[in-house]
């Protein structure tokens, strides 16, 4: 459906809205036929509002295609919900079971018909299912991955332990040389600044003036070396799509996603980028990380200044307790 | 005179029996004042070491050269300095002595044994307060048939307890002999840091049964005048004991979370208020009071329920109807506040450890939140159900039944945005097609912000089905009816319409300031919940009633919502409490003693789920076994109604 896009940043509540609009224009269609007699059966309906959602709007109109274990956890939600919604009332419940009723009593030809040819139906269908299920499959097997194992209470990173609850990057200072995260906060790349920064007027927000200095220098430097070492998997935008990205799998994380970085501590992230996959603790298990410890490649400086590059160019802020 | 006389006499025979009960109240209690004075006092030290004036004393005569030196350690919660004055936390090792076994997992042993005691214990915890606040509710009953039917209902629901009480306390036993048989190192580290907080617990556990068996048996002796006052400040003595007693074992559990009053090491340093005042005591003890009644009340509905569906007349439908309704009522009640208390916790725990956060919330047990949040999903769904169709037992109950479509909306969107996963199961080929772990629209759905805002929703949509359910019948007459409900209507626009913005808003601002938003969002439904309910009361303040309520007229479909209600509350429970206990990986006592037995980690989900799933076939089971044992003792019949009457609703549907 590419008449109507998904606009980025807005696409949570605008697939919320959509449904909302569909499901209310089907309300108005169906109670102005109502009124005029021909009004869609509570069976049909309940089928018909299902199918719409399920089959039809998740699953062509959401893009990139939602994962079958979603789709089934909001197939069934839905499906309940519809069951809610036609026996809310005894009148709707006796209205919405009508047809069932129909169908098993067999009064008519047609009811007859179609019992008949559900009993020959439904067996065949679920010999089908079963004899499906015990197919071989040559799929790569599901793996629950942990995206974020715990960390530990310390980590040691070059000779020198980090207790990750209080460490703090040294680079996140204000002008003063104090750290200081609003002042961060309040100079990070926004949407509409566009990620060249050329129409930067305040020298304190662009990382490109020569006489850039303290936060937004070191965001600079952090830039280097990401361009450097990280960009090749990581994506020039941090999406995790980068020229490496599809020979992994899964594949590199995307920072510009709000469950990434957006959600963790920056020692976190100090402690993941430090120790790498093979640096993963036991309990987070099956690791599916090929990211190489860059304890050995940059010094502790350098991954504090990638970090805050990263959290500049994403837009995002570190977690916080205070 | 002689009538004088009589009077006299009678009148002194109150007296007597108020003064004997309290001073059997006070003999009660005086265990809990000893023992409290006793911990004030240091409590004494635990085994491994001598008591704290003993120390004190040695320390002095230390500093003479003539007793041995005490070694100071550091607290490693309040970083206080103190003598360390218990054994170190022994360093076990995978073999029989630390460890006996059968062939069997002992971890599974015990966790089948704690689950069993914990259900029977939040039972008999929760349902003492039900009849408190029943038999209260009866008391002040202007109405005599009502009150009545009260003092039968909390009998009844007492009687229950009692003999699940039983159960308890020999669950209790199995529990103890579990720990000693199979982990006797870590019991006996636990008992030797807990030691005065256990005999107080046994104390306490004394306290209770005397006072239930008083409670239970004098219901009769104590039927009316000044004694049913004392019969029900015995219940709220009962409840308190209670209370504490639950206080007591959740401090062990908290501990074994969040350690203090000890050092590194684990020794003991004299202060038992610190090793009972854990990092996280006081949001369990929150949460589990909560946890306790809505578990409670969902228990008592299916009983009820059940004994609805199975019903012969109308007039034990209608008995069983309400008192279902009465003790949904209850669970329900305790329900709402109950994510709130659990957003605490997790905020604690956050706090505590960010680690321990993240193994809970983003890390390994991660999907397990994911299927708590269906269940809690599943219970306000069936809470909204079950409400809907009660409201067809009203004459003018139908005016509310053609809008439920829209509050179903509301509510299948806020659960399927509660119950999105963050960390998405898919195959490797649905990874690729997808482009990254993260899917870019339902990504959002998955993190803190939106499911609060889910969850919000939901919790506001229910609020509102509830006073629907209390207008059912009833038309608001005052004269100010018009402005009200337009107050109303635009309150509750605007407390959604503020959930929904600050949902949304979260995404731009820093995490610190996102998790500040949850208090105007909580603050937006429970306003709808403290306010509008009683505003809602107040405009039906002798409002024009369309007709009575007809009780056991309600279809069959709402008795089994109850019976998934107090099933889900009971998977939800057992969940939980797997998670909670989980979330110490490979610690007995976090960071403080490892658990080197060879069941040191983690189950697989659907082991976990299994497992859950066998505990709560098993509670239901025996349950329905206490519950058939309830009906075997002389019955106290329910009062009849009148021929042809309808059975008298507690007051009106406004009276709850």
């Amino acid at each position: 459906m590419t008449w109507l896009k998904l606009v980025e940043g807005y696409m949570p509540m605008q697939m919320i809205s959509e449904l909302a609009v569909c499901i209310l224009v089907f309300s108005i269609i169906n109670y102005s036929l109502k009124r005029a007699g021909m009004g869609l059966p509570k069976f049909w309906a309940g089928i018909f509002v299902w199918c719409f959602v399920n089959l039809f709007y998740l699953k062509y109109r959401i893009y990139p295609p939602i994962p079958f274990s979603v789709r089934a956890i909001y197939g069934t939600v839905s499906a309940c919900g519809i069951f809610m919604w036609v026996s809310g009332s005894q009148q709707e419940w006796e209205e919405f079971k009508r047809p069932i009723i129909n169908v098993l009593d067999a009064k008519t030809g047609m009811t007859k018909f179609i019992r008949t040819a559900l009993l020959i139906l439904l067996p065949i269908g679920l010999w089908g299912f079963a004899y499906n299920s015990f197919l071989p499959s040559f799929d790569e097997p599901i793996e629950l991955r942990t995206v974020h194992p715990a960390p530990p209470a310390t980590t040691k990173v070059h000779g020198k332990t980090y207790v990750l609850q209080t460490a703090a990057n040294p680079y996140r200072i204000n002008p003063e040389g104090k750290y200081d995260q609003a002042y961060s906060n309040a100079h990070i790349v926004s949407q509409d600044m566009g990620r060249l920064m050329k129409d930067v007027k305040n020298p304190e927000d662009n990382p490109w003036d020569p006489n850039a200095k303290g936060y937004i220098k070191h965001v600079r430097e952090g830039g280097e070396i990401f361009f450097q070492n990280c960009h090749f998997c990581h994506g020039d935008n941090l999406n995790g799509r980068g020229l490496w990205a599809f020979a992994f799998n899964p594949i590199p994380a995307n920072f510009t996603d709000a469950g990434t970085i957006a959600q963790l501590q920056e020692t976190f992230v100090f402690w993941r980028v430090a120790k790498g996959g093979i640096g993963l603790p036991g309990e987070g298990f099956p690791w599916a990380s090929v990211m190489p410890p860059w304890e050995q490649h940059l010094t502790v400086d350098e991954i504090w200044k990638v970090i805050m590059f990263e959290y500049w160019h994403t837009g995002y802020y570190p977690r916080t307790w205070e | 005179m002689g009538r004088l006389f009589n009077q006299m006499t009678r009148g002194k025979k109150k007296l007597f029996a108020v003064s004997a009960l309290m001073v059997m109240s006070c003999l009660l209690l005086l265990p809990i004042f000893l023992s409290v004075t006793a911990v004030a006092g240091g409590g004494g030290a635990p085994a491994g070491g001598p008591p704290a004036d003993v120390v004190a004393a040695q320390k002095a005569a230390g500093e003479e050269g003539e007793a041995e030196k005490v070694e100071m350690g550091r607290d490693v919660y309040y970083k206080t300095e103190g003598p360390a004055i218990g054994m170190p936390a022994p360093v076990t090792e995978d073999n029989e002595t630390f460890y006996p076994r059968y062939n069997f997992e002992s971890r599974v042993l015990l966790w089948v044994a704690n689950q069993q005691h914990l259900y029977y214990g939040s039972f008999v915890l929760a349902v003492p307060i039900f009849c408190m606040c029943i038999e209260f509710a009866g008391m002040v009953s202007k109405d005599k048939a009502m009150a009545k039917k009260y003092d039968q209902l909390a009998y009844d629901f007492i009687k229950i307890s009692l003999t699940a009480y039983s159960l308890t306390a020999i669950l209790g036993g199995i529990l103890i002999f579990t720990f000693l048989t199979l982990y006797p190192a870590f019991f006996g580290y636990l008992s030797s840091i807990f030691r005065p907080v256990m005999h107080i617990y046994a104390l306490t556990f004394v306290a209770e049964s005397a006072t239930l068996y008083i409670y239970y048996y004098g219901w009769d002796k104590m039927r009316e005048g000044v004694l049913k006052w004392v019969h029900l400040s015995m219940s709220v003595i009962l409840n308190v004991i209670g209370t504490v007693l639950m206080f007591l074992a959740n401090s062990w559990i908290a501990f074994m979370m969040s350690p203090a009053g000890v050092d590194e090491q684990g020794r003991y340093l004299g202060n038992i208020w610190h090793v009972i005042h854990t990092a996280l005591w006081n949001p369990l003890n929150v949460h589990r009071i909560l946890g306790n009644m809505a578990f409670g009340g969902g228990v008592v509905a299916a009983y009820a329920a059940y004994r609805f569906l199975s019903s012969k007349t109308d007039e034990e439908r209608a008995h069983y109807d309400w008192m279902g309704y009465i003790a949904m009522s209850l669970g329900v009640a305790f329900l709402i506040p109950l994510p709130f208390a659990g957003y605490w916790l997790m905020r604690e725990v956050y706090a505590y450890r960010q680690q321990m956060g993240i193994t809970l919330m983003g890390g390994l047990l991660a999907w397990l939140f994911i299927i708590q949040a269906t269940m809690i999903g599943i219970l306000f769904l069936t809470t909204n159900y079950y409400l809907w169709q009660a409201l067809g037992r009203m004459t003018g109950g139908e005016r509310f039944q053609k809008y439920i479509k829209y509050l179903v909306f509301i509510l299948v969107v806020g659960l399927l945005v509660f119950i999105t996963p963050h960390t998405i199961v898919m195959t490797p080929a649905e990874l690729k097609a997808m482009g990254g772990q993260q899917h870019p629209v339902l990504g959002n759905y998955g993190v803190m912000s939106a499911k609060n805002g889910g969850i919000n929703a939901i919790i506001m949509t229910t609020v509102l089905s509830f006073i629907w359910y209390q207008r059912g019948n009833r038309v608001p007459t005052v004269s100010w009816a018009k402005f009200g409900n337009i107050f109303m209507g635009c309150f509750f626009i605007i407390a959604q319409l503020n959930n929904v913005w600050l949902a949304c808003y979260g995404y731009f601002i820093p995490a610190n300031v996102r998790i500040g938003l949850s208090v105007p969002q909580v603050a937006g439904t429970l306003s709808c919940l403290l306010l509008m309910t009683p505003l809602n009361l107040a405009m039906l303040k002798n409002g024009r009633q369309l007709g009575p309520i007809r009780w056991g007229q309600i279809p069959p479909r709402s008795q089994y919502a109850i019976i998934m209600l107090a099933t889900a509350f009971t998977w939800m429970m057992g969940l939980m409490g797997y998670i909670r206990s989980s979330v110490r990986l490979f610690w007995h006592v976090n960071e403080v003693m490892r658990d080197n037995s060879p069941w040191a980690y983690t189950h697989t989900i659907g082991f976990a789920a299994n497992v859950i799933s066998f505990n709560v076939l098993f509670f239901w089971i025996s349950i329905m076994f206490v519950f058939w044992l309830g009906t075997l003792g002389a019955k106290k019949v329910p009062v009849p109604s009148p021929a042809g009457q309808p059975v008298p609703s507690p007051q009106s549907a406004t009276g709850h």
